[in-house]
Formats: C-alpha cells, sequence, structure tokens
C-alpha cells in the first residue's frame, strides 16, 4: 500500500509538471483528485482495508501526500490564471450594486408626531386619542367657546349634524379627561382634526398635538419652561425662542410660540416672511371657565394647555413646501422620508 | 332715474383682509387692521421709535404685525434739484432750458412748466428713474436740445393730482437729497392681525392707545368738545323699541353739504390701509369708523317716511328688505331692523337699505351713530353671508360710550370738508347705559398665576397706561375700574392676562413644573398600531395616510350590496365637495386610490399600508362608531426597487401577502395556533365583494372573522382604473387588540442532531397541499419537529388531474440522537396514514 502511494504520487507530480494551461490542469484534477474517478481519492477509499495497526501510519502518509498534490495543484492554479473550472474562487467584482430586501418607511406625520409624543412621554404625560367625530359640547362649549362667539370664525368647522362635528382640534380631550380624573393630570392627545379649508397651505384634515398640565399653583412661567424644553429637543438645537401674547378662548394668558426661523437663523427670509419667526404652536394658560365646567375650582388649581399642527413642523423640519404631498401617498415623497 | 353716486355698499361690505399666513392652521380667518405710522401719530407721539421696533412692541403686546409696508418708496428714485439758469429754447416758446444743480452736478433740463425759475428747488428725475405712471425718464433731445433729466410735477410724482407746474419745495433744502426724505414723506402701513377679543384695537386709536402704553405719551382725544344731544328738537323721532339689542342710538341731520371727491389727505390714508376712497360723505364715514371703531350709516333723510327712526324687529308683513347692493334679504323674526315709521330701511349694523340711500340728489342725511347687541348682529351676518366691517365689529363689541364722540367727529369733518351744516340738535338715546365695571385682582394670585414677583406700584402703572383705574381695597387686593371700550375685560384672569403682556412675556421666567412623578400605561391600541408600523416598515410597506373623508361613490366601486353595514357612512352638512362628502367606512379604497395615482406616475411596484379609522353610523345624535382598521396592499414586483441583476422581474402573489400577514402576526405575538384562536379559513363563497373569487382567505378569530386576505377583484380593480393584480389583507384592530398576545417564553436549545426524510406523493389536483402538512402535524407522531412542503408538481408523467406534493419531515429526539431505524419507522408510519387519508400514491419515475 505504502508503495502504490508512493508510486502515485510520483506519477501525480510528474503529470502535474506536464501541465500547460488550465484545461490540461483541469483534466489532471478529474483523473487524479476527482471525487468519482480520481486515482488518489480511489487509493485513499482503500485504506479502510488496511490491517489495523498500519491504518495510523498510512493514513497520515496518504493525507500528507494529498496535500503535497493539491499545494501544487493550486500553485499552478494560480499561474494558469482562470479558466472555465466551477470549482476556481471567483473574483469578486465589487463595484455590482448591494442586495437588499425591500423596506418601507412610516409616514412623515406619523414620525414627527412619534417625536413630539416621545419628548412629552419623557417628561411623564400619559397619551390619550379620542374621537374624530366630536360633539359640539366637547369641541366648543367646554372649551368657553359657546354658541355665537366670535372665536368660532378660527374653526372652519364640518357639520354632520347641528350638534356633531369633525373635531377642529384635539382640545376636546382635555374636557373629556378633566371630567373623569382630578390633578395632578399631565395628557397630550395626538391625532386628526379637520376643518372646510384647502389649498397650498392648508387641507381639510390635518394633525394635531395638544397637551396639558393642570395642578395646584402651576404658572405660566411653568409654561415657559416645559415649552422652551420641548421646542430645543423637537429642533435639536439651541434656537430662540419667543412667547407672544395672542388669543385662544379656552386659555387665558394665551401665547403663541415662535422659533427662530430654522430656515434663515432668524436674518429674515421668504419662509418666516422677513420676520425670522416662525410659529410652531399655541399655548395659554388654561381659562378658569374651563376648569369650572369640569367642577375644578379654580382658585386652587391651574394648568397650562398648548396644541401644534404637526404638519406645520413637519414641512420645517424637512422643508417640505406643499401641505397636499402629505395626502398624495406619492411613493416618490414617502421613500424620502 | 338719475344716475346714483357710489353708495353706502362699500362701507357695509368690504370683505375684511383675511391674513393669508400658514398660521390659519391654528387660528384661522383673523381679520386683520390696516394704519399708517402718521395716522397714528395724530393720536400719540412714536418719538424715539422706529416703524419696525414700533411693529415689534405691538407684535410682544398680542397684536400681531402681519407686514410693514413703506409708503413713498417710489420718491426715493426723485432728489431735491436747484434750478440755476432759465433760457428761452431756441425752437419752442413754450419750453425753456433750465441748468440744474444735482447737489453734484450741473445738467440741462427742458422744461415745459410756466413756473420755472432760477433759484427753486424741484424735484427731479434723473435718466433711468420710473414714475409712478410707468414712464421711464431717459436722456433725449428735446426739439434738438439735449435734456438730461425732467423736473416732475407733484402728479408725475403721484403726490396728488395737481398738473399746474412742477413742484415747489422749499429753498431752504440742499439739492441733491433723495425726495422721500428731503419731504419727510416718511410713513409706513401697518398691518396688525387682531384677535377676536380686542375689538377695541380694530381701530386707528385703538392701536395707537397700545403704543402710549410703552411710549409713556398721553393719548389724544377723539374730538375736542361734543355736542350734547337733547333730542329736544331735532325735527324727527328715535324710539328703541329693542333697548336689549341696541343700547344706544345717536343721530343727527345734516344739509348743504356738496358730494364731491374728498381731499386728497384722505383718499391717500383710506388708499394705504386698502379702502378705496368713493366721495366725500361715503370716505369720511369710513375715515371714522377706521379712525376711531365706530361704524357709522347714513340715510337720505327725505326718503324716510313720518321723519321717524324706529329700531325694532319685523312685523309679521315684513318679509324682506331690498339691501344697498340690490339684493332682497329675507327677515326673520329676529333680524334687528332699522325702520322709518312704515318700513325697514336698514339691517341694523349689517347694511343700509336700497329705499334709503344716498344718491346725488340727496339734499339732507341723517347720520347714525349706534351701539347693536354682538350675537344679534352676528346671527344676522352669518345668516345672509354679509360680513363687512361694519358687523365684524358689532359682532365682537363697540364701546357704547363711543357712539357720540364718533358721531361728532364725523359731524365735524362733514362740516370742515363737504360744507355740510348740522342740526344744532340730535338724539342720544342710551336706554343701555350701565356703569363701569368694576374687577377685583389679587396680588398673590398675579404673582402665583405668572410664577414671578411683581409689585404693586408696577402693576398700577401699567394697567394705567392703557385706561384701567385702580384703587387699594385691602392690602395686596385692587379695585380695577374697567374703561369701556375693553369689553372683553371682565374677570381677574382678564386683568392677568393683562399684566402677562404689559410686563412682556419674554420677562417671565421660565420653569419647571413641581409635580409627582407618574408611569403612565400606554394605551393598548397605539402600542399595537406602533409595532404593525414598525412590522410592517421592516418588510418593505410605506405607511399611507389617506383623507377620511370619502366620495360615496367608493361603496358601489368595491360592490357592496346594499345591506352592508358599511354603507352606513356618516354624511358630512358642508363638504368641501361631493369627493369628500362621507366618512369612510373601509381603508382598501383609499389605497386603490394610492396605487392608481403612483401607477400614473411609473411607480408600478407598490406596498403600501394604513392604520387609520373607519366611521359607521348609528342612530341620529349619537356620535358614529370608530374602528381602528389595518390594510395592506400589494403589487407589481416582489422586490420593489431592487438592482434587477439580483432580482428580475419578480411579480408579487398571494404567498407574499400571506406570508406579510403571517410573519406580522407572529412578530406581534399573535400566531395562528390554539392559543390565540386565530386561524385563517378557506372563505370562497363568503368572501367580501372586493375580493377575488377563489383568492381569499378569512382571518378568523375563533368564530369572529376579524379580517380578510386575498386578491383584489378584477372589477373593483377595473373601477379605481388600477391595470395590475393587488393582493391585500385588512383586519378590524378592535377585535385584534382584545386578542391576549402569546408572550415570549424560552424553549432550550435543541442539543441532537435532527434528521429528515422527504416524501413525495401524487395526489388529487383539488386536494389542498396544506391539508397534507396539517394530517402530518394532526398525527403526532413521536419526534416529528416539523414538516415543510417543498414542491408541487404537475404534468408529464403524470394524470391529468393529479399533481405531485413533495414533503420534508424532520425529526428530533431531546434526548438523544436518532438512529435511522426509528426514525424510518415512524415516517413509513405517517406516509402509509398519508395515502391511506388522501388515496395518495407514490411518485414514480421521477428524480425528487
Amino acid at each position: 500500500m505504502e508503495t502504490q502511494l508512493r508510486a502515485l504520487q510520483q506519477e501525480a507530480l510528474d503529470a502535474l509538471e506536464q501541465t500547460t494551461d488550465s484545461a490540461s490542469l483541469e483534466l489532471f484534477r478529474v483523473s487524479y483528485l476527482g471525487r468519482k474517478g480520481g486515482r488518489l481519492t480511489a487509493i485513499l477509499r482503500q485504506l479502510g482495508s488496511a490491517a489495523p495497526e498500519d491504518r495510523p501510519r498510512l493514513g497520515q502518509l496518504a493525507n500528507e501526500i494529498k496535500a503535497d498534490i493539491e499545494r501544487l495543484f493550486d500553485e499552478r492554479l494560480q499561474l494558469f490564471g482562470s479558466g472555465t473550472d466551477s470549482s476556481r474562487p471567483q473574483p469578486v467584482d465589487l463595484s455590482l450594486p448591494g442586495r437588499y430586501l425591500p423596506f418601507g418607511s412610516l409616514h412623515p406625520i406619523t414620525q414627527v408626531m412619534g417625536e413630539i409624543c416621545a419628548i412629552f412621554e419623557g417628561l411623564g404625560f400619559a397619551v390619550a386619542e379620542g374621537p374624530d367625530v366630536e360633539s359640539d359640547y366637547y369641541n366648543f362649549e367646554a372649551l368657553n367657546i359657546p354658541q355665537h362667539h366670535p372665536a368660532r370664525d378660527m374653526h372652519d368647522t364640518f357639520y354632520v349634524t347641528d350638534s356633531i362635528l369633525l373635531r377642529t382640534h384635539t382640545s376636546p380631550m382635555q374636557a373629556r379627561i378633566m371630567e373623569k380624573q382630578d390633578p395632578p393630570l399631565r395628557y397630550i392627545s395626538p391625532g386628526k382634526v379637520y376643518r372646510c379649508d384647502s389649498d397650498i397651505t392648508h387641507t381639510p384634515m390635518f394633525h394635531q398635538v395638544e397637551g396639558f398640565l393642570v395642578d395646584r399653583d402651576v404658572s405660566f412661567a411653568d409654561l415657559k419652561g416645559v415649552l422652551t424644553s420641548f421646542s430645543q429637543r423637537m429642533f435639536q438645537r439651541d434656537l430662540a425662542l419667543r412667547f407672544r401674547p395672542s388669543f385662544f378662548p379656552f386659555t387665558e394668558p394665551s401665547a403663541e410660540v415662535d422659533i427662530a426661523c430654522v430656515i434663515c437663523n432668524g436674518k429674515g427670509c421668504r419662509v418666516c416672511k422677513q420676520t425670522g419667526w416662525l410659529e410652531i404652536l399655541g399655548s395659554g394658560l388654561i381659562d378658569p371657565e374651563v376648569l369650572t365646567q369640569v367642577g375644578y375650582d379654580p382658585d386652587i388649581y391651574s394648568g397650562f394647555a398648548f396644541g401644534m399642527g404637526v404638519e406645520r413642523i413637519a414641512m420645517l423640519k424637512y422643508g417640505i413646501d406643499d401641505i397636499r404631498l402629505y395626502y398624495e401617498n406619492d411613493l416618490r415623497f414617502l421613500s424620502q422620508f | 332715474m338719475p344716475p346714483r353716486v357710489q353708495s353706502f355698499k362699500i362701507l357695509y361690505t368690504i370683505e375684511l383682509t383675511p391674513s393669508n399666513t400658514l398660521k390659519q392652521r391654528q387660528r384661522s380667518r383673523i381679520e386683520s387692521m390696516k394704519c399708517t405710522v402718521s395716522w397714528l401719530q395724530q393720536f400719540t407721539s412714536t418719538d424715539g421709535f422706529t416703524t419696525a421696533q414700533l411693529a415689534d412692541r405691538l407684535t410682544m403686546l398680542g397684536l400681531e404685525v402681519d407686514s410693514v409696508e413703506e409708503l413713498f418708496t417710489a420718491l426715493d428714485f426723485f432728489i431735491t434739484a436747484k434750478v440755476v439758469t432759465v433760457t428761452k429754447h431756441p425752437d419752442a416758446d413754450k419750453l425753456t432750458l433750465c441748468q440744474v444743480d444735482t447737489g453734484s452736478d450741473l445738467i440741462q433740463v427742458v422744461c415745459g412748466a410756466p413756473n420755472v425759475r432760477p433759484g427753486m428747488i424741484s424735484p427731479l428725475a434723473l435718466p433711468g428713474t420710473i414714475l409712478p405712471d410707468g414712464t421711464k425718464i431717459k436722456k433725449a433731445k428735446v426739439r434738438g436740445v439735449e435734456s438730461c433729466g425732467m423736473l416732475c410735477s407733484a402728479r408725475e410724482l403721484g403726490l396728488s393730482t395737481d398738473h399746474g407746474g412742477i413742484m415747489e419745495l422749499d429753498e431752504r433744502l440742499q439739492p441733491g437729497q433723495p425726495l422721500r426724505q428731503a419731504l419727510q414723506l416718511v410713513d409706513a402701513v401697518i398691518e396688525v392681525d387682531l384677535t377676536p377679543n380686542r375689538p377695541d384695537c380694530a381701530s386707528v386709536r385703538g392701536i395707537a392707545r397700545e403704543i402710549s402704553s410703552f411710549t409713556g405719551t398721553a393719548l389724544k382725544p377723539l374730538v375736542g368738545q361734543v355736542t350734547q344731544l337733547s333730542g329736544n328738537d331735532t325735527g324727527f323721532s328715535v324710539t328703541i323699541e329693542e333697548p336689549e339689542l341696541c343700547p344706544r342710538y345717536a343721530a343727527r341731520r345734516l344739509t348743504g353739504f356738496r358730494i364731491g371727491p374728498s381731499p386728497e389727505w384722505m383718499q391717500q390714508r383710506l388708499a394705504a390701509v386698502g379702502m378705496r376712497p368713493i366721495n366725500n360723505i361715503v370716505d369720511i364715514t369710513n375715515y371714522v369708523m377706521l379712525e376711531s371703531g365706530q361704524p357709522l350709516h347714513a340715510f337720505d333723510f327725505d326718503t324716510l317716511k313720518g321723519q321717524a327712526i324706529v329700531v325694532r324687529k319685523p312685523k309679521s308683513t315684513e318679509k324682506e328688505l331690498v339691501t344697498l347692493d340690490g339684493n332682497s334679504r329675507i327677515l326673520e323674526a329676529d333680524t334687528l331692523l332699522i325702520c322709518d315709521a312704515e318700513r325697514p330701511v336698514a339691517l341694523a349694523g349689517v347694511m343700509g337699505g336700497l329705499n334709503s340711500e344716498i344718491t346725488e340728489q340727496t339734499s339732507t342725511l341723517l347720520l347714525e351713530s349706534a351701539c347693536f347687541d354682538p350675537i344679534s348682529i352676528r346671527r344676522t351676518a352669518r345668516r345672509l353671508g354679509l360680513p363687512s366691517e361694519a358687523s365684524y365689529r358689532f359682532e365682537r363689541g363697540v364701546d357704547p360710550d363711543l357712539a357720540d364722540k364718533a358721531l361728532q367727529r364725523a359731524v365735524d369733518l362733514m362740516v370742515e370738508l363737504t360744507g355740510a351744516k348740522a342740526d344744532p340738535d340730535g338724539h342720544d338715546q342710551y336706554p343701555g347705559k350701565k356703569p363701569l365695571l368694576t374687577v377685583a385682582l389679587r396680588m398673590k394670585r398675579l404673582k402665583t398665576l405668572l410664577g414671578m414677583d411683581i409689585s404693586e406700584d408696577e402693576v398700577v402703572r401699567m394697567l394705567s397706561s392703557i385706561g384701567f383705574e385702580l384703587t387699594l381695597k385691602a392690602s395686596g387686593q385692587f379695585e380695577v375700574l374697567v374703561p369701556s371700550f375693553r369689553v372683553d375685560i371682565e374677570r381677574e384672569i382678564d386683568l392677568v392676562e393683562e399684566v402677562a403682556r404689559l410686563v412682556g412675556f419674554d420677562t417671565i421666567p421660565a420653569t419647571q413644573p413641581l409635580i409627582r412623578m407618574d408611569s403612565p400605561l400606554e394605551d393598548p391600541m397605539r402600542k399595537l398600531c406602533r409595532e404593525i408600523g414598525s412590522n410592517l416598515t421592516s418588510q418593505g410597506f410605506y405607511e399611507a395616510i389617506n383623507y377620511s373623508f370619502v366620495v360615496p361613490t367608493h361603496h358601489d366601486m368595491v360592490g357592496l350590496a346594499a345591506d352592508d353595514h358599511r354603507r352606513h357612512a356618516v354624511r358630512l352638512l358642508n363638504p368641501l365637495n361631493e369627493e369628500q362628502s362621507v366618512l369612510r367606512t373601509l381603508l382598501l379604497p383609499g389605497l386603490l386610490e394610492n396605487i392608481e395615482r403612483n401607477s400614473s406616475f411609473q411607480h408600478t411596484d407598490i406596498r403600501l399600508y394604513e392604520t387609520g379609522k373607519i366611521f359607521i353610523s348609528r342612530e341620529l345624535g349619537k356620535l358614529p362608531e370608530e374602528r381602528m382598521q389595518l390594510c395592506a396592499v400589494m403589487s407589481g414586483l416582489r422586490y420593489p426597487k431592487a438592482e434587477p441583476i439580483h432580482f428580475s422581474g419578480q411579480k408579487s402573489e398571494f404567498a407574499d401577502i400571506k406570508g406579510a400577514l403571517t410573519q406580522l402576526l407572529w412578530r406581534l405575538g399573535y400566531p395562528f395556533n390554539q392559543a390565540t384562536g386565530l386561524s385563517l379559513e378557506n372563505a370562497t363563497g363568503t368572501q367580501p365583494p372586493y375580493c377575488k373569487a377563489g383568492v381569499c382567505l378569512a382571518i378568523h378569530a375563533g368564530s369572529q372573522v376579524i379580517g380578510y386576505l386575498g386578491a383584489v377583484d378584477t372589477s373593483v380593480l377595473k373601477a379605481f382604473s388600477v391595470k395590475q393584480a393587488v393582493y391585500f389583507f385588512e383586519i378590524d384592530l378592535e377585535y385584534l387588540v382584545h386578542i391576549p398576545r402569546v408572550e415570549k417564553y424560552f424553549s432550550g436549545l435543541a442539543r441532537y442532531p435532527a434528521t429528515s426524510r422527504d416524501i413525495s406523493l401524487v395526489v388529487p389536483e383539488q386536494l389542498a397541499a396544506g391539508e397534507l402538512l396539517e394530517s402530518v402535524r394532526a398525527q403526532k407522531q413521536k419526534y416529528v419537529e416539523a414538516a415543510q412542503l417543498f414542491d408541487v408538481y404537475r404534468g408529464e408523467p403524470l394524470a391529468q388531474g393529479e399533481k405531485s406534493v413533495s414533503l420534508s419531515i424532520t425529526y428530533r429526539s431531546s434526548n438523544a440522537t436518532l438512529d435511522d431505524a426509528t426514525v424510518d419507522k415512524i415516517h413509513n408510519k405517517i406516509v402509509q396514514a398519508l395515502m391511506l387519508q388522501f388515496n395518495a400514491r407514490y411518485r414514480k419515475g421521477l428524480d425528487v
């Protein structure tokens, strides 16, 4: 057996020596190393029939010979370069595009709304979502906007019946929650809201995040503190902020919050209408009338409320210039976020 | 019929300027008030403040300045020039040649004005200047002589209609100055967005009052002397039958006026704030309204029957009134009217009647200055769709103490500017006169609510600056007398707000509230939707958001049966259009529209999903049922946007949507098994109308169907103009959210190797391959770890109506390596059972 092995080794090395190209090398591989008819393979299979005491020694020798031949074979292979041999490693074309599975993304409104909610949830606010179709009572009356109040002009309301409507803001949750629970309360309420208005800056449906906090002795200074924290986290820079007096029927004092224009850094541009400021949310101390209606004593409790339009914040964050794009669900738009 | 002068309809129907900004989102339809700086200066000094500073301070007081427009900017292109010499033009009698000093140069100008003389200072347009009428001044030869500019008349500058000669300016002016600066024509229009609580600022004087709060200068009165009107000897009567709706009515008669254009300064001011000058009578009423905030109305006195004014509601016989605009207006029982002795002559506070309109023939007019109930005016203006400058102010509250002063101001102007003579007496009935309101203000509450310290002195100083009177009643408690024009101040909190804005929001500190910690639970539906989003986006779906309102024809387009509960849609009373007139009762139509839209932009490989509410109508007067739904659609290539070198053209098919759903539910903790009760059942025959027959599975939670999965029916695709196959699934999340999820629980890792055996069986075509797998599982043989399908084959050499199904079964023991004999024995049992159960046979003559 040993002689047989040595002879085959010599024979193989000679044959290898005589190969001249990749084709003859392939012939060599088949006749000596091939899995089926290869002579070296065949002889290795016979090792099992050798005497048990010889087996370790013969096995080691056979393996050495095989390794030797394979090493020389590989050298020749390198020498002759690429051939048709499929067992040989192919060079990888690194310039080919990567292969990926399909991927999608959340709608930019969902992303921004999630970001807003996450900031407030981090401050301990709970999230509550109310019905889209709301009663006149919760949408208006409970928020100190009685019938015939001029502030109703500020809401172009879609009506279902005289007393049922599509909510014009997510503020109804204020009254719904306060009716059922006692302070301290911290809630935000994200959701869809509706106003009958449609042009390049208005869609009849849009999204708001409303929030409120009620406890003993909550002050306007607290409102400033919380909304300052929020705005700076939302826009991720130490940007200037201003609180400006305004009017909402359910808050008093009321404030609108402006941030330094994110486009021009406050220098004045088309987006901020040369003012250097961009309005991002409305807020104020909850009007005592709203607290009284839900049975809180406004001499003991006070609170603040705020609301913001998600589309607007997303427009500022991403530089989107047409609000209608949000609801066309064009993949060329959605896939950018 | 004599031609009518343009009438008071302008006064009563001018649409207020809606501010056109993004913020309408939060505060839609806020009206704005325009005024010029010079007009403001008539009532208070603005010394030391630039226009920009004024605008900024007003904004920070809550009177948001929407825009500032500098006036006379065109004059910046003209300069002052001194005429040095004047000689005759050699070829034209009426022309002169002037040597003109421009401050830096001496140039020659040909001039045709009769008043040109050496030494005069006049406006000069150099070549390149564009006149207000659009003419461009060029260097040119006039009758053979070169002219290097033009000396201008006031009309050519757009300053007045005077074209009698070139403008003569003050001879002390230096030549070469920009004209606007030289003439000190520095003025600007400030546009303020008005919040509905501040009708007092719907006037120039109201805004001036706010300015005086920070300039520290006094606010000047509207008029000097106000004639007391006794109503005794007036030649007409005033009767207020509805004192609740008309707390005050003042009127005065004027004669002897000449109707014509109003003076230029008035026309310019009106034009600058966006109001078109009409004639002196109309202009004066508009001017006084803008200045004071008091709407005025003028009647042709001679048309008033019985020389009487009666403020009342309509009689049962009075059904309509033709208003100034020529339209007939239906009167309702509660419409407040101004009537003469016999008939209505105006809708109080909204619009005058055609029957009492001022015409060129009018020789006597009755000027009305009244105060009406806000709600009554609002109702009428709303109902008739007639918002006007007047109704805007009345709806929000006009100062009742203003009526006599504004009337006096208008009378004074008419006397001065139209030659009118006013009757010495008139009427001023004030049945609604009330004492001024007093409101208590507690310093402690004020400080608590502001979150800052503030002294009593400071509070007194600030509130006094805008007309409040404060008396210290007890320690730390004020009694505050509210001026009549502040109709918005009734409560302590209103005063807190006044202090807050006067002290300046920017001086209030920013603090964090002290509040008990809390760890609220997340709403399960919100959590579910969030997890669905995270899973489906990782499976290649983009999230869509569609409008909640849709076109009602969707119900037919998806083929809903007549009695389908999803036809019970909530209808809007006032939709924007029919396309958005009902609330959606299913999500699929919106997504099909999205597919259609995307394909029209050559984007045909689509995976979209939406989680959103549908709305099912309930009985009248109840809010509809809102149910959160999930719908996902898949169409086009399986690997959208993938590089073709890697994935060539494989189309999505049923298995793709089934896989997406299965993976979604499994990852959310809702596997199809007995623990969750969830399963997929063949829905052939019971599929929803929009689902293709034979390609539909129902998602069951026990016996309850909670959703469907399948291919969208071809007729539905056609209805939505979708030209490619669409697969979808939909789930009613209101059911899913209540199904307990399978909690994650660790099971030990296998320590011994598995062995697998393949089997190919020929079965009848109609047998669902899945039943073979089901059967393997159901047999519950020992060591069976998994069973998978790996091939279904039809064709030669199999007979028609036959197919070959290949299964791979994996065996594993948890405590030993299985030997072949054991595995073969079990495998054989399984195969025998399958052949028996399904009348199957081994597949012969084919490689597996």
